[in-house]
């Protein structure tokens, strides 16, 4: 009896004994699926585009990823650059709370007959001016000795109801600025 | 006296676990970093240069008329033209106010290329009032080919063999800048 009792107290210590094992398996296929998935998806971009809060942009069937550039988000209610607030719309009081509601361009904001938005001048050639002295400050060159030129590049990321005449103003006020190449950014039509 | 338990049954049952705790680290690591630095906006771009005139542009237009292929999308229609007259003007109502058939635009376009196959750019001159996403909508029709487009074949100056075309017309410029209509 005392054997027996023995045996039973050893059989109920080895159970005490032995850890509690999460089932690492079904997780590990789990993880690989998720693993998998992301990287057939993953598209390194070298890009650092963010899309502003409300913003539509339209869909577009291009396929050209654009490189990091200068940007200017258009919303229907103002103009950011750098990711600062450097104009302001103003909506017609006809049009005051409706869907149809269009917002346009200050007069005081512009000139040069209207075309040329002055706050947008500014920003612009500043960070033209900021650009080319870091250029001139960078050990890169040219072939021929000299610092690498300004690129021109300005990428417009506007909602899709945002009207040419405002496009067309920032094209103008960019070129007077020395920004040559436009880049019109919208969603890919596959994501 | 009792008989010391066989150890042979313990020895069978117990089995070789691959210690999967660090492979399952390296993976949370790296589903992290890829969930990190993965994109999910995807954003694409269409390029366009700001229009360049010169007198030395201007006279070469004048010596050798180019087809200098224009869209000038206006309230109620679009029309396809070229200032040179290389091609039979084209005048193709809207679907609705505001937006531009594209599809007729693009097999309008598409026709042009195959008589064109060299040609690679086209003017835009947009109206004002017209809306970004129509805007996109038309560089798209004007420069993208379909897969089930016809392919169109041009001869690739360099290497003096035949080339399918890649984009309808990829160089899309605004002629409308300076203000006009």
């Amino acid at each position: 009896m005392p054997a027996r009792k023995s045996i039973r107290s050893r059989a109920s210590r080895r159970i005490k004994i032995r850890d509690f094992e999460l089932p690492l398996t079904s997780m590990m296929d789990m993880l690989v699926i998720i693993l998998v998935f992301l990287l057939k998806s993953y598209s390194a971009s070298t890009n650092s585009f963010s899309s502003e809060k409300g913003l539509k942009l339209p869909i577009s069937k291009s396929q050209e990823i654009p490189p990091d550039s200068l940007q200017v988000v258009v919303t229907p209610e103002g103009l950011n650059f750098e990711n600062q607030r450097i104009v302001q719309f103003v909506m017609s009081a006809d049009q005051l709370g409706t869907e149809a509601a269009t917002y346009s361009l200050k007069p005081e904001d512009l000139d040069e007959n209207g075309m040329r938005i002055k706050s947008l001048y500014d920003s612009l050639t500043r960070a033209r001016e900021k650009a080319e002295l870091l250029r001139a400050q960078s050990k890169q060159r040219d072939e021929k000795g000299q610092p690498l030129p300004f690129d021109g590049v300005l990428a417009i990321q506007a909602d899709q109801r945002v009207r040419y005449e405002t496009i067309r103003r920032i094209m103008y006020t960019a070129a007077a600025a020395g920004y040559k190449t436009f880049r019109f950014l919208a969603m890919s039509r596959e994501s | 006296m009792l008989r010391r338990p066989t150890a042979r049954r313990k020895k069978e049952v117990a089995e070789v676990q691959l210690n999967l705790v660090p492979i399952l680290d390296a993976m949370v690591t790296l589903i992290s970093f890829l969930l990190f630095t993965m994109s999910f906006l995807a954003i694409v771009s269409i390029e366009s240069p700001f229009p360049e005139a010169s007198p030395e542009i201007n006279q070469r237009k004048l010596d050798e008329p180019p087809l200098q292929l224009t869209l000038s999308v206006r309230e109620g229609e679009t029309e396809i033209w070229s200032p040179f007259q290389k091609i039979e003007s084209r005048k193709l109502p809207h679907l609705e106010p505001g937006k531009p058939d594209t599809a007729s635009i693009h097999e309008a376009l598409l026709a042009i290329k195959q008589q064109f196959p060299q040609e690679k750019q086209v003017v835009l001159a947009p109206h004002p009032g017209l809306n970004y996403d129509a805007l996109v909508g038309v560089m798209d029709a004007a420069r993208t080919l379909e897969p089930t487009d016809p392919p169109i074949y041009f001869k690739n100056e360099t290497t003096g063999m035949d080339e399918a075309a890649a984009a309808l017309f990829s160089d899309v410029v605004f002629g409308n800048l300076l203000g006009e209509e």
